[in-house]
């Protein structure tokens, strides 16, 4: 069990007032891995994602985090919970009014002083380590500038920073480059996987582009209508496997996203 | 078709209709009379009644009633004519052919009217009556000098009455208004009952007129500019967290959501997550209350509450329309200069 980052059991989410989100989801996530998770639209990729940091309540079934209950945590312990579990959204979401610095700075407020961070004060080890958290994503020099300044690349880029700024034990990102050029996709992607290799941080994240998945993937889980249908290596994912989990309704998709891209990726 | 009782069914309503239509036009006639009652002003509701003729009325709509369809067949295209001639079409018919149609617009007419005499509209006199006026309006033009100095004082007295009012309304509408934001007040049942109580408190203040708070706070501090500024102050701050909560409700939920999972606690969310996006609007609708609060404390002081008002009214009592004239000059050039400014300001913010 100490090897487990993440144990789901038994987890499903009904939305008010009857949308079946998630069904009975089990899934274990061992440290070290970057899981990739995969489904169509709608499938509950987010949901999931967000069921784990209890951004959304499940329904039933129960979490647990390096071996702690997440379920039920409630005040200061889910607080205490959150801080290991760093989040990277689709929007990025940034305080867009706030310094790039201000941004990565308040990945600490889990365990910063309260006053300080309502006065946007923080020491200078913390000032410094934000600092270098923008060196290692590429945007040192930026910290001064206004978040909505910069192009979507560098927020996320940015979004990275703050994670890392955080500390924690697991990332969760949410189609972290779905609104990003395709060109910038992997200048983002290879921070995140930076985060797994050189920090050791387990990585939950839900992606699109078949090429993606077979670059950065160590273990890959797919969802349709709220169940979990596949699990297995991205080499053993190809064209059919894809067609086995979005359905034949996806087949114009399937030879779009096998198609030279993929191929390029996998040679 | 029971041909016999459909028929007298489509009389009855064709004749209702009809002495309808006579009621309006005698309605119209009087109104028009220009009329007077015992107390001197527009015959009242109750004397129109008694002038109305029922039995006349009556007896005359049953009269063209008859006639007309003698002449021309069916007056009003009435349900019961529908019932007649077995048509069910009436819902698709334009309203000038349907009995409910023209109750409608009946009932708007005589709506009008009615609002007409209770205001004892009279047309004649404001059209031909204007002589008297102009000593107002010589006043007006030809402003006098000697109350100059006194109203310069007072003006300013009243823009810094709206000021201080604004400026003390600010704090206080902020913290509420996060109780007064739907999005922020899900989680438990305690903030669920805030945002109820927040939300009815500041209902209720704000459907009450500023004048009214500042009678209230003259007999509490006495009469004085200070009364103004609670006065305005309290309808601020009623005015301000509307303004505010609305703006609360139309965040962009993802930074909150980002702030959250890093493990910040509620504050901490509120401060990162909600406070950096609503500061622009906060501002912006800070600024109009203010433009605002300039415009009710010019006449605040009509009741005691300070500032120009204090000297325009006993001024407007006594007629001495030149002085009032001054003052009104006064006000105006303020109201003007605080709206272009407050105008450029708030450009500038958002
Ligand atoms: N807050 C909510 N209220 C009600 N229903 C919701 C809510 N969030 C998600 N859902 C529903 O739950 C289902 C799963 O949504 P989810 O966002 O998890 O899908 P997804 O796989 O992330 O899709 P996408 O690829 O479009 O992001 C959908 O049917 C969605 O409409
Ligand atoms: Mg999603």
């Amino acid at each position: 069990m100490s090897h487990e980052a993440v144990r789901v059991e038994g987890l499903s989410k009904i939305f008010d007032p009857d949308v079946r989100a998630l069904t009975d989801v089990d899934l274990t996530v061992e440290e070290g891995e970057f899981l990739v998770v995969i489904g169509l639209s709608g499938s509950g990729k987010s949901t999931l994602l967000r069921c784990i940091n209890r951004l959304i309540d499940p329904t039933e079934g129960r979490i647990w985090l390096f071996g702690e209950e997440m379920t039920g945590a409630e005040g200061a312990r889910l607080r205490r919970l959150r801080t290991q579990i760093g989040m990277i959204f689709q929007q990025f979401n940034l305080v867009k009014r706030h310094t790039v610095q201000t941004n990565v700075l308040s990945g600490s407020l889990g365990r910063s002083s309260l006053l300080g961070t309502l006065l946007l004060r923080y020491s200078e080890e913390e000032q410094a380590q934000a600092r270098a958290a923008l060196e290692r994503v590429g945007l040192g020099g930026r910290g001064r500038s206004r978040a909505d300044r910069l192009s979507g690349g560098q927020q996320q880029r940015v979004a990275v920073a703050r994670a890392l700024m955080q500390e924690p034990r697991l990332i969760l990102a949410d189609e972290p480059v779905a609104s990003l050029d395709p060109a910038l996709r992997h200048s983002v992607m290879r921070h995140i996987e930076a985060l797994n290799r050189e920090e050791g941080m387990t990585v939950v994240c839900t992606l699109h582009d078949v090429d993606l998945i077979q670059r950065y993937a160590t273990r890959l889980v797919a969802l349709r209508d709220g169940r979990l249908v596949y699990e297995g290596r991205p080499d053993e994912f190809d064209a059919d496997t894809f067609r086995d989990i979005y359905g034949t309704d996806a087949e114009p998709a399937t030879s779009q996203l096998f198609g030279t891209d993929g191929e390029e990726a996998t040679a | 078709m029971n041909g016999g009782l459909g028929r007298l069914k489509a009389l009855v309503v064709d004749w209702t209709l009809t002495a309808l239509f006579l009621l309006m036009i005698e309605f119209l006639v009087i109104s028009f009379s220009g009329r007077r009652g015992p107390t001197g002003l527009l015959v009242t509701p109750e004397e129109t009644l008694d002038l109305l003729h029922y039995g006349w009325i009556a007896l005359g709509a049953l009269v063209l009633t008859l006639g007309w369809q003698l002449v021309k067949s069916p007056v009003g295209m009435s349900t019961g004519w529908a019932a007649v001639y077995g048509d069910d079409s009436e819902e698709s018919m334009p309203w000038t052919h349907t009995v409910r149609g023209w109750f409608a617009a009946l009932l708007i007419e005589l709506t009008f009217l009615t609002g007409w005499l209770i205001t004892e509209v009279q047309l004649v006199t404001f059209l031909t009556q204007f002589n008297k006026a102009t000593d107002i309006v010589r006043g007006l033009v030809n402003p006098s000098a000697d109350v100059l100095h006194q109203g310069l004082v007072l003006l300013v007295q009243t823009v810094f009455l709206a000021f201080m009012a604004t400026a003390f309304a600010i704090p206080i509408a902020f913290a509420l208004s996060f109780f007064a934001a739907r999005n922020l007040t899900r989680g438990t049942w305690l903030s669920r009952l805030m945002y109820t109580i927040v939300r009815a408190a500041m209902n209720i203040t704000r459907s009450v007129e500023p004048l009214v708070w500042a009678l209230i706070f003259i007999s509490w501090v006495g009469i004085g500019p200070f009364a103004g500024v609670l006065a305005l102050w309290v309808h601020s701050v009623a005015a301000l967290v509307k303004l505010y909560s609305e703006q609360i409700e139309s965040i962009d939920h993802g930074p909150v959501e980002a702030i959250t999972a890093t493990g910040a606690s509620t504050l901490q969310v509120l401060r990162y997550g909600v406070v950096p996006q609503v500061i622009p609007p906060f501002l912006s609708f800070t600024i109009y209350r203010w433009d605002i609060n300039v415009r009710m404390s010019t006449i605040i002081g009509f009741v005691g509450g300070g500032g120009i008002g204090y000297i325009l009214k006993p001024r407007v009592d006594l007629g001495q329309w030149g002085e009032v004239g001054t003052l009104v000059i006064l006000i105006a050039i303020t109201v003007w200069a605080m709206d272009i400014i407050s105008a450029k300001i708030r450009e500038r913010i958002v």
